[in-house]
């Protein structure tokens, strides 16, 4: 690859620090990054501040812990609750990306739809004991055109005549298992990563490292689409290795700017007509949290208490079976592979909500460490000897939020930069624990049918799926934003991430957060023209 | 009284006999009867040179070998294989044992060596993937058939 041909190299102009016009986005990920390209294409000038380094695909390495320091967001965190993340490794609760595109970087490219029940979930499930569902304020209706367009730019197979990924090794082995015991929602999509040229990017060459970046740029994410198309308007300025420690604002309770960190620790002041916060939702509640002040004592936008609360994490468990033939699960696509039947919501089961079967693949240094935290001895060596004889799946499903599954601030920990760091507290709901072993028993079914020697059940990894924390609600006392992902205290700043989401459906997140991204642009714009922003 | 100097001594963890006590306690906790001693001993090496920069580590694995040795019925490199997994059984959870597992876990298995005794075959050599090399030459299983997410869609 010439370097000429990286797309996600691009360079930015300077905007002033006291420019009133700018709309600062926190965070470059798809929540971030999509509404900072569809701003800037509508004239917007827009300023984003990126904690972390512009990594680009040269810089990526196809080595799990190596690839790993060089782009998780590492800063300590502390944990607390019955989740087993909170025992195994309590001070990572979550896998996200501190890099220019955020966490787009490591994801893998699943794409599926909310379905219309999973916007509506107090009306659907019922009362649930200890679960706050909750309806959103919006329904699958008002999303759809929003899905579409997200899905021509992300390049989603089985749309817009892209064809679907081809069948890998992996694939093959829950596929089949799938068949056997009577499924049929067996796909290798929606997913988005290029199964043929398009957008410039090529087709995937099958390489099976989405999760250390993509060095071919044939995965979608903000750094190789959204972001340098924003730069190619003009409209860009993308800040690196600034760290926003403070939303400010006037006299009027209005959001006037932020102040941040560069990489060298000298601190700035970036004026704002508006502040839409894309963090990633432990990030995204701790800076609310941290803009308190006198006229918010609380935090920004905490005026219902809700800020840090709802924090879910989907279901997450893996199952990796043990054949008597080689699998070579590594090869390919990691999770070019969807099983959907389980999505449905289906209370016969014994729970409210649905799953997904998807495939995940790890090397050997992340199955170690992974498949069965704290493992050792002849138990454990068997599970590693038989890796290439091992076939993986995922299993994400909707979690249910709790009030007390929650953000706050650590009094007794800071960062390198002296902030408080987030304490992110999670007990697993009943609802949880009955999806998670309803999941892990069909998997272990899947693949004995197909003649699996041995099963693992693996836990919850740290969590990918961070979401809920800022949620959307009709009415400002039960929720953060509105349907716009407007602060229901602040009228020019938002939320504009996985945070907003009032409930989380089984779907992996980030096509419905550049969904919303999208149609939040489109209202932002809107309140520019007319004026009130 | 004259003072001579003394020569700087091996510390006691970087002793040869340190050395082979850790590389016998990483095969217990981690058996791969197919393993040579060489990846074992790498993964040791990098537990003394995290224990060089880390004076508590280091104290903890001074005082844990020594207690490794007292707590079977003979040294722990004299006990047969179900002997010394009975001894790590009994110090599972000390702070001494996690320190040894957690290091040893990414240590002995983010190496080349070991991904090629299990077959793994890393990061690829070329810029084709495994696109022309084997992403889809499973062949004990029929291809199973791709049907449209879109089709027949799951709507509850």
């Amino acid at each position: 690859m010439s370097a000429t041909e990286i797309r996600g190299r691009f360079e930015t102009p300077d905007f002033a620090e006291d420019d009133e016009d700018v709309v600062v986005i926190v965070g470059s990920g798809p929540g971030g990054g999509t509404l900072a390209h569809e701003l800037c294409e509508r004239g917007i000038r827009c300023v984003v501040l990126e904690a972390g380094p512009h990594l680009t695909a040269e810089d990526y390495v196809q080595d799990e812990w190596e690839a790993f320091n060089q782009m998780a967001w590492l800063d300590p965190r502390t944990t607390s609750g019955s989740f087993r993340l909170a025992k195994d490794f309590p001070n990572l609760p979550a896998w996200t990306v501190k890099a220019v595109g955020g966490t787009a970087t490591h994801w893998a490219g699943a794409t599926p739809r909310f379905k219309a029940h999973e916007f509506k979930t107090a009306t659907h499930y019922g009362a649930i004991d200890g679960a706050t569902l909750l309806d959103w304020p919006i329904a699958l209706e008002d999303l759809e055109p929003y899905y579409d367009r997200a899905e021509e730019k992300m390049g989603v197979t089985h749309k817009g005549g892209r064809p679907a990924l081809p069948a890998n090794n992996n694939f093959k082995v829950m596929g089949g298992g799938a068949a056997e015991i009577g499924y049929r929602h067996i796909a290798t999509g929606p997913y988005a990563t290029n199964s043929v040229p398009y957008d410039g990017r090529p087709a995937t060459v099958q390489d099976g490292f989405n999760f250390q970046g993509d060095k071919q740029e044939s995965k979608w994410s903000p750094l190789v689409s959204e972001l340098p198309k924003a730069a190619a308007t003009g409209n860009l300025d993308l800040r690196a290795g600034c760290h926003v420690v403070q939303i400010t604002h006037d006299a009027r309770g209005r959001a006037d700017g932020v102040l941040y960190l560069d990489e060298d620790g000298a601190l700035h002041k970036q004026q704002a007509r508006a502040v839409c916060v894309a963090g990633n939702a432990i990030e995204t509640a701790r800076l609310l949290l941290l803009s308190d002040s006198p006229l918010f004592p609380d935090g920004l936008a905490n005026s219902s208490g809700q800020v840090g609360r709802n924090y879910m994490r989907h279901l997450t468990a893996s199952v990796y079976g043990r054949f008597d033939r080689e699998v070579k699960m590594w090869r390919g696509e990691t999770m070019a592979g969807v099983v959907a039947d389980e999505s449905r919501h289906d209370t016969d089961r014994g729970f409210a909500g649905g799953y997904y079967m998807q495939l995940i693949s790890l090397g050997v240094p992340f199955l170690a460490a992974f498949v069965e935290p704290g493992g050792w001895g002849p138990d454990f060596t068997r599970t590693m000897d038989a890796y290439a004889s091992t076939a993986g799946m995922w299993l994400v499903g909707e979690d249910m939020p709790q009030a007390d599954n929650r953000v706050t601030l650590d009094a007794g920990m800071t960062d390198a930069h002296g902030l408080p760091v987030p304490h992110v507290h999670f007990d697993d709901h009943p609802n949880d624990v009955a999806m998670r072993e309803h999941a892990w028993t069909q998997g272990t079914k899947l693949y004995e049918a197909v003649g699996a020697t041995g099963v693992h059940r693996t836990p919850p990894y740290p969590s990918t799926h961070n979401i809920g924390t800022c949620r959307m609600s009709a009415r400002p006392e039960d929720g953060v934003v509105d349907e716009w992902g407007q602060a229901h205290d602040v009228p020019n700043l938002f939320v504009s991430d996985g945070s907003q989401f009032t409930t989380g459906a089984a779907a992996n997140p980030t096509l419905t957060i550049v969904a919303l991204g999208i149609r939040q642009a489109e209202h932002i714009a809107s309140r520019v023209a007319d004026g009130s922003l | 009284m004259a003072t001579t100097p003394t020569p700087a001594a091996a510390t006691p963890l970087t002793s040869p006999a340190s050395r082979k006590l850790l590389r016998d306690i990483a095969r217990a906790m981690y058996p791969h009867p197919s393993f040579p001693d060489g990846p074992y001993e790498e993964a040791v090496g990098v537990i003394v040179a995290a224990a060089d920069q880390d004076v508590r580590l280091r104290a903890q694995l001074e005082q844990g070998l020594r207690d490794v040795d007292a707590v079977g019925a003979a040294p722990f490199s004299e006990l047969d294989d179900d002997a010394r997994l009975a001894v790590l059984r009994r110090i599972e959870g000390t702070a001494f044992f996690e320190h040894v597992r957690s290091r040893l876990v990414t240590g002995l298995y983010d190496q080349k060596a070991v991904w090629d005794l299990l077959g793994y075959e890393g990061p690829c050599t070329d810029e084709n993937g495994y696109l022309d090399r084997g992403f889809d030459d499973l062949d004990w299983l029929p291809d199973p058939q791709i049907v449209d997410p879109h089709r027949d869609e799951i709507v509850r």
